[in-house]
């Protein structure tokens, strides 16, 4: 019999949340910052640097014979990136036995994986840290698997109609990363490299790794692309 | 309050002229919206920020960094300005958000009128699932 609880959540939403989504949405359609550039900001944020899951990504873009092994056993692949889901406690709470089923979800060019948990927040703590805030919204829960397209399109991830995206959602036994296509430009990249450019959003699959793009890299300050006129007098 | 140094650094221009008045749709959800600590605590929640904190700390770093359109330090010190008295009896992080909210308006970023419509739709969003 499981002891799994729903996390316990604030079912209601309040003026402030609203709010927020209301300035965030007009600022975008303005133009002063797009939907990616606030995603990678709120991403920013929260991450410090390459996660386990990162290196996971990366060692099986390189070797093809890691890749096949990831799909099928993520257990088994998650042990060469120092993370043991069967023996140890990352997360020194619940029992190992909650956590102890890792499926990585190896996306194409025309098929897109977004993991979700609809019950509560379900995550892979070991492998990929504390997960975000957003992540256990009602918001983000609800709707994605709903409008999964609408829903990519708000963290600034734009699919052609003719990418398929397949929500994943996790349990209390399964928990899910996504392994994203591999970009372009990143010929001859070490793993090291590589590691760095799967951030922790493209391993939930809100968004896919870009050269260049660094979650803990800071961020460019730039000419305003549409510079915004600060005399209200006319 | 002494701006020289934010002058200094450039951050000045326009200051003095912030309206601190209040704003209708923001002295609405000033007076009507249910702030995280007590939300928090009716739920039984223990995470001591609301969720969509980091969406509003990311709001002020693309506003700043990415269209140089509120630029981080005259954000703050109009924060400080309103948080002394329009929204003094508003807890963090809320008070930031409507300073923000507040802020944007009187710079003509966004206009209250539209803002309201979107929070409506929002709203409905929202609570339609």
């Amino acid at each position: 019999m499981s002891e799994h609880k729903a996390a316990p959540m604030v079912d209601e939403v309040s003026d402030f949340e609203v709010l927020e989504m209301a300035v965030r949405e007009l600022a975008i359609e303005k133009g002063l910052f797009s939907a990616e550039d606030h995603r990678r900001w709120t991403e920013y944020v929260h991450t410090l640097g390459p996660l386990p899951a990162a290196r996971l990504v990366a060692k099986a873009w390189l070797d093809p014979a890691y890749k096949e092994l990831a799909i099928k056993d993520g257990v088994k692949a998650s042990l060469e990136v120092g993370v043991d889901w069967i023996n140890d406690m990352p997360t020194h709470f619940g029992t190992p036995s909650d956590y102890c089923n890792l499926r990585v979800l190896a996306d194409t060019p025309k098929l897109k994986h977004v993991v979700v948990c609809t019950l509560c927040s379900c995550y892979p703590r070991p492998i990929l840290g504390q997960s975000p805030e957003w992540y256990r919204t009602p918001n983000y829960r609800r709707r994605l698997v709903r409008w999964p397209r609408q829903v990519l399109g708000e963290f600034g991830l734009q699919l052609e109609p003719d990418v398929e995206i397949r929500v994943a959602d996790s349990n209390q036994k399964t928990r899910y990363i996504v392994m994203p296509v591999r970009p372009e430009g990143t010929d001859g990249w070490s793993e090291e490299q590589l590691a760095e450019i799967v951030t922790r959003d493209c391993l939930i699959g809100v968004a896919v790794p870009k050269p260049g793009v660094k979650a803990n890299a800071k961020r460019p300050v730039h000419p305003a692309v549409h510079p915004v006129q600060h005399d209200h007098d006319h | 309050m002494d701006t020289s140094d934010m002058n200094d650094a450039g951050a000045g221009q326009g200051l003095p002229n912030l309206d601190t008045s209040p704003i209708t749709l923001l002295e609405k959800v000033r007076r009507q919206g249910r702030v995280w600590e007590d939300l928090a605590e009716q739920y039984g929640v223990t995470n001591p920020d609301p969720p969509w904190k980091v969406n509003l700390e990311a709001i002020c770093d693309a506003l700043s960094a990415e269209a140089c359109a509120l630029p981080v330090l005259e954000r703050r010190w109009e924060e400080d300005e309103l948080s002394e008295d329009l929204y003094a009896d508003v807890p963090y992080p809320e008070r930031q958000l409507l300073a923000l909210a507040h802020s944007m308006i009187r710079r003509g970023l966004v206009n209250e009128d539209e803002l309201a419509v979107r929070m409506k739709q929002v709203h409905e969003r929202l609570t339609r699932v």
